[in-house]
């Protein structure tokens, strides 16, 4: 059993004295942060707020130290094989972008996709596309909305690059990924991994599962806002063009002419959040001390019972496969004819839950489905059964009115 | 729909609180962007409709049905509603400027900026016979067939023409008397007086001979005296030595008015004077006429001057 009442200790928010009246289940777009990640970045700014990598004084050399310090957590946290792999970037989305326009597509290269991918994993590619005349192809889910392997066996020959949500935001289907990888590797194709929705809720091993490049978010795996990792094999990554560039990317500079600076710096440009950086740090920190197995087994055993109640409820209608081991901490319905917003509001409303509602940046699917959104529960570790109780007390109120 | 409606609501109560200071922020934004549901923004509309479904629900789960179902014909409705309770405001604001009443002129119903109604009020008129009250109505007043001449007067050669029923006792024509006497100075207007006691007792004859008599001997010096009487203390004009000793101070023989007045050749005078009055079937002083149109009760000097000036009426 996972020890919730211990680690909502660790969550300012959640031992707040209105605590009962504010259930947060919208983890999928926002993590809380424990007090360790608010606490690292105070220290930053009152104990060392200096330049990273450029001032020689004794607050510059300690600055830089930590920061060194969170690269090398975030390498070990994912298994990577050296911290020059692991590239700061703001979010997920600049990752994205970082690869996208670093990777010399040409008109002949094809790029896969999936028909769930967030915006920030299918709009970089169809601006490349449109710019370069390369070829943009969107991989069909099967009727329950899991990845189909059959068909992508099929198609991945020929393809230069497999772009993958690892977990889906839509409906929190996570892709098997380790086959996708095989397969993508044997027909000669690199496979970049979204894992924003992943590093939450299981531990990625970039080694173990021969990923190319990986893309998450600090801000939804307990770290601040505005940080971003993008995880690439060292060889990968000494190919891409620079991206971003100006300061700090370079080693010297002429009037004429430049030289970048090996990886991990050639990328990151500029001053970067060193503060975010640090927090981002304590957040691996705290995330390495935790129990996968025993978080897997406790969001499954909420989103069981979420799943089981919720559908009782003459209008509802899941996205996603029904059986909850499947969907992460990920519960995203709709009720026919309502508005997914309007049960979000009211749910907030009537008892304070926090869920998100809309098409939650999965335009494309919502399109193609032909619905207008849906209203997503996204439950992380702290996440209580007395919360999802409270939940289903009041979606099942709601529903009288429709 | 919805929008437009909550920014008036909130606008007004953000007049007193914060919070809705803040609606009437985004229902501004709202009606602006004419944004409701952006896919990932959430509209306004839906926000304020779950906030007030959320506090239906806890009651009735019927009401909370109905409201949901008619959401836009609610918006709609009170939208209609409100439209046309800001345009009835806004006449009634007008109206109250221009007339002194948010009903129109001399209306004597509920107004809300003149809420004891003062603008209207009148001494009412009994009459002396039956001595019930007066059964006339505003529409029946008029100044057709009235015989100026039998009433002091100054500036006949004027354009503009006011004639004041009024009495120096009553309290509505004693507040009103200083505004005529400015605006009659002030526009030059040609004006007639017409002194009218509601309560016909001998010492209210009295001072209606005696006015007589003092404009018969000086009609320039009547005007200063008439100003006095409105402007002396009530228990004073009972007495006819005092009303004499007005006339004395402004260089007139206050004797020989004394007796003019008790003159049966004055009394006649008067009786007929009253009898002429009562033609314009007034009902209550005091009683304006400017160039014809009545106003009954004491009105700000606003809408004198606007009824001088021949402001847009509606
Ligand atoms: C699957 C997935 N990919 C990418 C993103 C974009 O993340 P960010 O906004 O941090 O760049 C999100 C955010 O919701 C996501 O869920």
């Amino acid at each position: 059993m996972f020890n919730t009442s211990q680690v909502r200790q660790d969550f300012p928010l959640l031992t707040r004295p209105d605590s009962a009246r504010q259930i947060y289940f919208d983890n999928a777009c926002m993590s809380l942060k424990p007090s360790l990640v608010i606490d690292a970045m105070t220290e930053y700014y009152r104990d060392y707020p200096a330049c990273v990598g450029r001032s020689s004084h004794h607050l510059g050399q300690l600055a830089s130290q930590k920061v060194q310090a969170v690269r090398a957590k975030v390498a070990k946290f994912i298994n990577a094989s050296s911290e020059e792999e692991i590239i700061f970037t703001r979010n997920t989305t600049e990752s994205i972008n970082l690869v996208a326009r670093s990777l010399g597509i040409k008109a002949t290269d094809r790029i896969l996709v999936s028909d769930k991918e967030h915006n920030s994993n299918l709009v970089p590619w169809q601006l490349l596309c449109q710019q370069t005349g390369a070829t943009l192809e969107v991989l069909p889910s099967r009727a329950d909305n899991t990845f189909d392997l059959d068909h992508f066996a099929q198609v991945i020959t020929g393809a230069r690059l497999v772009a993958i949500g690892h977990t889906a935001n839509l409906d929190g289907v996570t892709v098997p990924i380790s086959e996708i990888i095989r397969l993508a590797h044997s027909a000669g194709a690199q496979v970049l991994v979204d894992g924003a929705q992943a590093m939450l809720h299981q531990r990625l091993d970039v080694r173990a599962l021969d990923l190319d490049y990986l893309a998450f978010s600090g801000h939804k795996m307990l770290g601040p806002t505005g940080t971003g990792v993008l995880y690439g094999k060292a060889s990968l990554l000494n190919s891409l063009e620079p991206f971003l560039v100006g300061g700090d990317t370079v080693e010297s500079v002429t009037y004429t002419d430049h030289k970048f600076l090996p990886v991990p710096e050639r990328f990151e440009a500029g001053l970067q959040d060193y503060a975010g950086l640090l927090g981002l740090g304590a957040a691996i920190d705290y995330l390495s001390a935790l129990d996968f197995s025993a978080i897997r087994e406790h969001e499954y055993q909420l989103n069981h019972y979420l799943t089981s109640e919720v559908q009782k409820l003459a209008k509802f209608r899941l996205i996603g496969p029904e059986d909850p081991r499947q969907r992460s901490g990920v519960l995203s319905f709709y009720f026919d004819g309502v508005d997914a917003h309007q049960i979000a509001l009211m749910l907030d409303n009537m008892s304070g839950i926090m869920i998100r509602s809309g098409q939650h940046c999965v335009h494309s699917w919502f399109h193609a489905h032909k619905l207008t959104g849906s209203a997503r529960v996204s439950l992380a570790f702290y996440n209580t059964m007395e919360e999802a109780e409270q939940f289903i007390k009041t979606l099942t109120k709601i529903n009288q009115i429709f | 729909m919805f929008c437009v409606a909550a920014l008036v609501v909130f606008s007004i109560l953000g007049i007193f609180s914060a919070t809705h200071r803040e609606y009437a922020r985004r229902a501004l934004d709202c009606v602006f962007r004419r944004v409701t549901l952006r896919p990932c923004n959430t509209g306004f509309s839906e926000q304020v409709r779950s906030q007030i479904l959320a506090r239906l629900l806890g009651r009735s789960v019927w009401a909370a049905k109905m409201f949901n179902k008619y959401f836009e014909v609610f918006a709609w409705i009170f939208m209609i509603a409100m439209v046309a309770s800001t345009i009835w405001t806004a006449q009634g604001i007008y109206r109250y400027y221009l007339y002194g009443s948010c009903n129109g002129l001399n209306s004597t119903s509920f107004c809300a900026f003149d809420p004891s109604g003062t603008n209207n009020k009148v001494s009412s008129m009994q009459d002396s016979e039956t001595c019930s009250l007066v059964n006339s109505t505003e529409s029946d007043l008029t100044l057709a067939g009235l015989d100026l001449s039998l009433f002091p007067r100054q500036n006949e050669s004027a354009k503009d023409k006011l004639v004041m029923i009024a009495c120096y006792e009553c309290d509505y024509s004693r507040a009103v008397y200083p505004d005529i006497a400015k605006l009659v100075a002030k526009y030059n207007l040609d004006f007639t007086f017409i002194h009218f006691p509601v309560k016909a007792g001998e010492s209210e004859t009295f001072m209606s001979a005696f006015g007589n008599c003092v404009y018969k001997s000086s009609p320039e010096k009547f005007w200063a005296w008439n100003e006095q009487m409105f402007a002396a203390s009530k228990s004073d004009l009972d007495k006819p030595e005092f009303v004499a000793t007005l006339a004395s101070n402004l260089g007139l023989d206050g004797q020989a008015l004394l007796s003019c007045a008790l003159d049966q050749a004055t009394l006649d005078q008067v009786r007929s004077q009253y009898s002429e009055a009562k033609t314009t079937k007034f009902y209550g002083t005091p009683t304006i006429f400017i160039n014809g149109q009545a106003a009954v009760g004491p009105k700000p000097y606003r809408v004198y001057r606007a009824m001088v000036n021949k402001y847009l009426f509606f």
